[in-house]
């Protein structure tokens, strides 16, 4: 991995978990349901974190496996991926104290885009220049 | 002998009749009371527990449950299932809002008591016999039930669990 990816997930990583957290106080400010106990800020920045450093690993590997086809490849199995996993937070049994788990979906679902959408929005910071006219 | 034929038949008469005020105690359902359903699929909670429990175990005769479960409360940790829970295919809960038990008779067991009576669920009403104990102001009662019996989706025997195990407990205050 190189140093330039390590940065973009990282960076992308803190920047989707700040996303995550705004979008959880709209959310808990909207309809006055807490999941803090299954969705806590360690989760939240653990997951991002975790989400965008694998996506820059990816982005490694397919740039150097597909070469110029690598960028397009990945960032069509990243957003496919991400639309993918939404069926996780709609299916997943929260603990039977936790109120309210129709609203779950509505708090996690759109978080699942956001590592993407941070990945591909710092992606200009930190693309190869070189080629550019 | 006969002049106090009649003042002693009426103070036996008024001392008897004064047993008949002596009633079971009534007790209140506390707010921590659980009530569970597990199987293979799908497992979850119910709350709304409301209704009347008078209990005392030197008068069973005089004890008596009337309780009920608003079914719109089941909560089993996912909004789908809940939803799909509470339709017309499953607990119709529009149409049958409640589960509802009415005992009959109770009586003492080896490991407790048991409460026979009415259950009335999915608008099917079937004799029913629920074990339970009472220790520490805390009732607690764990029996199976099979969904078949109360028609609840008979289309789909085998999609999820057909029979349940459900828990109960409400600790209770005197009322």
């Amino acid at each position: 991995m190189s140093r330039k990816n390590f940065y973009h997930g990282a960076i992308a990583g803190i920047l989707s978990a700040l996303a995550c957290f705004i979008y959880n106080r709209i959310y808990l400010f909207a309809t006055e349901v807490d999941f803090a106990r299954v969705l806590n800020p360690a989760a939240i920045i653990g997951a991002n974190l975790l989400a965008c450093m694998i996506a820059s690993i990816f982005f490694g590997f397919f740039s150097k496996w597909f070469k110029s086809k690598g960028e397009i490849i990945f960032s069509l199995a990243f957003a496919i991926l991400s639309f993918g996993s939404i069926v996780i937070p709609i299916s997943i049994s929260l603990p039977l104290d936790v109120k309210n788990p129709e609203l779950f979906p509505g708090l996690a679902v759109p978080m699942h885009f956001f590592p993407a959408l941070a990945w591909f929005t710092t992606r200009p910071l930190f693309a190869d220049h070189k080629n550019a006219s | 002998m006969k002049k106090f034929f009649y003042p002693i038949m009426a103070t036996l008469l008024i001392v008897g009749s004064a047993f008949t005020f002596i009633k079971s105690q009534d007790w209140k359902i506390g707010d921590d009371y659980s009530v569970k359903f597990t199987s293979d699929d799908p497992s979850g909670v119910f709350q709304g527990l409301k209704g009347t429990i008078t209990f005392d175990d030197k008068d069973l005769a005089g004890s008596r449950f009337d309780v009920s479960v608003d079914v719109a409360t089941i909560n089993t940790g996912n909004g789908m299932k809940n939803t799909h829970a509470k339709s017309e295919k499953w607990l119709d809960v529009d149409k049958f809002p409640t589960i509802h038990f009415v005992s009959s008779s109770i009586a003492a067991t080896a490991n407790g008591f048991e409460a026979k009576g009415t259950l009335e669920f999915h608008g099917v009403k079937k004799d029913f016999t629920m074990p339970f104990t009472f220790q520490n102001n805390v009732f607690k009662s764990s029996f199976d039930i099979n969904r078949l019996d109360f028609n609840v989706n008979t289309a789909e025997p085998a999609h999820g669990a057909s029979t349940l195990k459900v828990d109960i407990s409400v600790p209770v205050t005197k009322a």
